[in-house]
């Protein structure tokens, strides 16, 4: 399932979506189609039946007919003791006359001798024993035999196709009991009729079989001819019912009984167009269905990106939030109304989220500068009293050179550490408020100390914070020159690559690690005391941020140096 | 989720239960038959096997019966139980059932023999319909005093020839054609003279041959000295036509023809149904050949459980004619004339 959670809102959404419409679609499609097919399915079973029933009983009453003539003139034959051959004569040619269907009424005897008929010209055929009808009748005793459709055989010479109903009966003559074949022969008219009477399809047709599988009538004619399809179906079915595809035709197929007879009906309805129709059927459920499933799915694209492209675009721009600057572009949403509202309260939040960072921003501004200011202000005044002090005296003993040097040189140090509020100036004017303090001082140490400038002039282009060197190098003389030999400074000012370097670095005494490690934790270390080393290093921090820096380095007995990094900001024009 | 199993245990038994119970179709040819809906409550009553059997009724059509065979055919049957509506066309039938290798017993209709040899595994329970019309004629004989030469009181105009009236079955069918033929030739050949006056074709049915029998005594005012029926249904029907037509009077009104005092005709029929029993008791209907409905309803059952336990059919306690045939034999049934 991680794949699943992984998947945008709007790819689930439409997963689901199209997952629960193409169930229901499919759903819809094989309940409603099953139904149809099995409503066509019945539709064509039962009407298919209903017509071989409507066939088999049209035969039926066909056959019942003509068996009532039969068995009135079997009654008539064998009930009552004929004194002439002409008396029974005379019935059956009554009978037979008045029947229009009925072309002959004949009792044969057993042994063909004698023959008793309806027929007028009757000419004997002496292969009598022999025909169907004599045959049969003979084979199925207490029965009626009804023989296909054939020329009227009775009697040679005959001119009309005729269906023979035999049966084998017992009758009296001249006194005594005799069996002989009774045959009644009808026109096969009617056995046409019937079968044109039913509307069995385009390609529908109709069979007769006998029990023995012999074709007794067909309305197509090649199954007369040779063993046609349907004939071998019938043969393989025997009785029954189904479906059946001959020469690419279906047909609905039924096979019954004829009562009275021994015959067997085929009917071979043509469903083609009942087949058109399902097929039809289908595919109109198809297409609407397939409808429904484009036109739901178009749907449900729209209402996927009503939800979600809003919230995309949220989204993005939710990402986008995290820098000061974007803190000023608004999002503007349409859509969703939910969406829509939660939009308008984020950018409510990040309007005051970004008022109160404007706010900080001020607050912290305002902090660092009264901080800085404070800092600036710590510059030592026992420096001007000692200066002041060193000019009364230095007048005092008439040095005038040397009192104008000082004063000279006191009134450009505090012109530049004034510098009319300025906190930054240009790096010319701190190396030279640097010198301006060094000349005081030497004077006040006379031969005590002696420096020397190692300055790069293009780093004049660029700016630092003021008075910065002065308390590096009064740290220097404080703590760096000793009374017995003469001590010398040196200030380098290089441009590096990436930021400028500026040196104090003092001989004498020198630093071990220890002391090292130790300056460096007072000038880093926040604490309630006061130092000129950490006032500087805190301004530059202040002013600078991670950009500035001072290291602490030194050896023993040789050196200690203060190295101030700080980065390239060039002077204003 | 053990009581689940155990639950899914209990219906997957029940089901099993339910399918061993087996299935056998009894198809009848009509339930509107008298005679049959006795015979058909008979073999069911009888059924002493682990087996259901389950009737359809094939409303004497035999295109509904080869539907209703059809469709239990394809439920692969044991067996099937067939009485046909026509004797003629269970050829089909035979040789479908051959194919699936399912026996059919064939009951009160017998199929043509040609047809019955097609397979050995078919059957017929019945009872020989020339032995009833034999006992049929014997209660003639035995009412017209049993001497041909001279006949007693019921040769009403005494021409000492017998008048009647046959009511016929359904043409064609052989109980009909055999009991109408032999009822003839028994008593002919015993030496009575007879007067048919008409052979009626009532179809086996009650109420056509109420209907017939109302025309047979205008056609042949106080001439029929007897009515020898199929079977008992068209005597019943014969006799309701008689008692409108007021040659059965109960003069008394106590219900019952009294043979010595009250006027009547005799009927004979054949079966031996509840209502034919009746009608004797109340001096109606003359006498019946019973239709032994009882033996032949356990020779089936008997039969069906030989042939569900694949056994042999000779160790049933009838004789088996041909491996095919059990014959029931018939019994005659009459009011005992008072004269």
């Amino acid at each position: 399932m991680k794949w699943f959670n992984q998947m945008s809102l709007g790819n689930k959404l439409r997963i689901l979506f199209m997952g629960l419409i193409l169930l229901s679609v499919i759903a819809t499609a094989y309940f409603s189609l099953s139904q149809t097919a099995k409503t066509m399915n019945t539709i064509i079973t039962n009407s298919s039946k209903e017509i071989n029933k409507q066939i088999i009983l049209n035969y039926e009453k066909y056959v019942d007919d003509i068996r009532a003539h039969a068995t009135y003139i079997e009654s008539q034959t064998k009930l009552v003791n004929y004194a002439t051959i002409d008396e029974l004569e005379s019935i059956f040619k009554q009978y037979a006359s008045s029947n229009i269907d009925i072309t002959s009424i004949s009792l044969v005897s057993q042994d063909g001798s004698a023959i008793i008929t309806s027929l007028t010209n009757y000419y004997p055929n002496p292969d009598i024993q022999t025909l169907d009808w004599f045959v049969g009748a003979t084979e199925n005793e207490g029965t009626y035999y009804f023989t296909p459709p054939h020329m009227e055989n009775i009697s040679l010479y005959g001119t009309r196709n005729v269906i023979s109903i035999s049966k084998l009966v017992e009758y009296s003559m001249f006194g005594e009991k005799r069996k002989g074949v009774l045959v009644i022969d009808v026109t096969d008219e009617d056995i046409q009729t019937i079968a044109k009477q039913t509307n069995l399809g385009e390609t529908g047709h109709m069979i007769i079989i006998s029990d023995e599988g012999d074709l007794v009538f067909s309305t197509i004619s090649s199954c007369y001819s040779d063993e046609c399809d349907s004939l071998k179906w019938v043969k393989e079915t025997i009785i029954g019912d189904g479906y059946v595809t001959l020469n690419d035709n279906d047909y609905y197929a039924n096979i019954n009984t004829v009562q009275g007879t021994r015959w067997r009906i085929a009917t071979f309805v043509d469903i083609n167009l009942l087949q058109d129709t399902r097929l039809r059927m289908y595919i109109s459920v198809g297409s609407f269905l397939l409808g429904t499933l484009l036109l739901s799915t178009l749907l449900i694209s729209l209402l996927t990106r009503q939800v979600t492209s809003p919230l995309n675009k949220l989204m993005e721009h939710m990402k986008s939030i995290d820098t000061k600057h974007h803190l000023h572009n608004k999002i503007n949403v349409k859509g969703q109304k939910e969406i829509v509202v939660l939009s308008e309260a984020f950018n409510e939040m990040i309007e005051e989220i970004r008022e109160l960072v404007e706010r900080l921003v001020a607050e912290q501004k305002a902090k660092r500068r009264s901080e800085f200011l404070a800092l600036q202000t710590q510059i030592n005044p026992h420096f001007l009293y000692n200066t002041l002090d060193s000019i009364v005296w230095l007048s005092e003993q008439g040095k005038n050179a040397e009192v104008q040097k000082m004063v000279v040189a006191l009134s450009r140090f505090f012109r530049i550490s004034i510098s009319r509020g300025k906190n930054v100036i240009p790096i010319e004017k701190e190396l030279e408020h640097a010198k301006n303090y060094l000349t005081i001082q030497q004077i006040r140490y006379f031969g005590k100390f002696s420096y020397t400038f190692d300055v790069d002039e293009r780093t004049f282009d660029y700016t630092i914070v003021k008075l910065i060197l002065q308390p590096l190098i009064e740290n220097a003389i404080n703590h760096g020159i000793s009374y017995d030999e003469e001590g010398h400074i040196t200030i380098r000012c290089h441009l590096e690559q990436s930021h400028i370097k500026l040196e104090v670095e003092n001989d004498g005494y020198g630093l071990s690690e220890k002391q090292i490690k130790h300056i460096t934790h007072i000038m880093t270390e926040p604490s309630e005391q006061s130092f000129g080393l950490r006032n500087v290093y805190q301004r530059l921090k202040l002013y600078y941020g991670e950009q500035a820096d001072i290291i602490v380095s030194g050896k023993m007995d040789e050196y200690t140096r203060f190295t101030i990094i700080i980065p390239k900001q060039e002077v204003y024009q | 989720m053990k009581k689940l199993f155990f639950s899914l245990l209990l219906v997957a038994f029940l089901i099993s239960c339910k399918a061993s119970t087996t299935l056998v179709p009894l198809i009848i040819y009509d339930y509107s038959d008298l005679y049959m809906q006795d015979f058909m409550n008979l073999i069911l009553e009888n059924n002493t096997n682990d087996i259901l059997l389950e009737t359809y009724d094939s409303k004497n059509s035999q295109i509904i019966q080869n539907e209703i065979i059809n469709d239990t055919l394809s439920e692969n049957p044991p067996l099937l139980i067939v009485n046909p509506v026509d004797r003629l066309g269970v050829y089909p039938i035979i040789e479908k059932a051959k194919n699936l290798d399912i026996p059919i017993i064939f009951i009160n209709r017998e199929p043509l023999k040609k047809d019955l040899d097609l397979w050995d595994k078919v059957y017929y329970v019945g009872a020989k319909a020339e032995q009833s019309a034999q006992l049929q004629a014997q209660i003639v004989m035995d009412l017209f005093g049993g001497d041909p030469t001279n006949l007693n009181q019921f040769d009403s105009n005494n021409d000492n020839k017998i008048q009647l009236v046959i009511l016929k079955g359904q043409p064609g069918h052989q109980d009909a054609e055999i009991r109408t033929d032999h009822v003839i030739s028994v008593l002919e050949d015993a030496g009575f003279t007879l007067d048919v006056l008409s052979i009626t074709e009532a179809y086996f049915f009650k109420d056509i041959a109420k209907e017939k029998m109302t025309e047979l005594i205008d056609e042949f005012p106080n001439k029929i000295e007897i009515v020898i029926s199929n079977n008992d249904a068209m005597a019943l029907g014969a006799i309701e036509a008689m008692v409108e037509k007021e040659l059965f009077i109960d003069v008394n009104g106590n219900g019952k023809i009294e043979h010595d005092t009250e006027p009547w005709i005799p009927v004979i029929g054949i079966d031996g149904i509840p209502p034919a029993v009746t009608k004797i008791e109340e001096g109606y209907l003359y006498g019946t050949v019973l239709n032994d409905s009882e033996t032949m309803a356990k020779a089936i059952n008997d039969l069906v459980s030989i042939l569900l336990e694949d056994g042999d059919i000779n160790s049933l306690p009838y004789h088996v004619e041909d491996d095919t045939y059990i014959w029931i034999d018939y019994q005659t049934f009459t009011s005992t004339p008072t004269n």
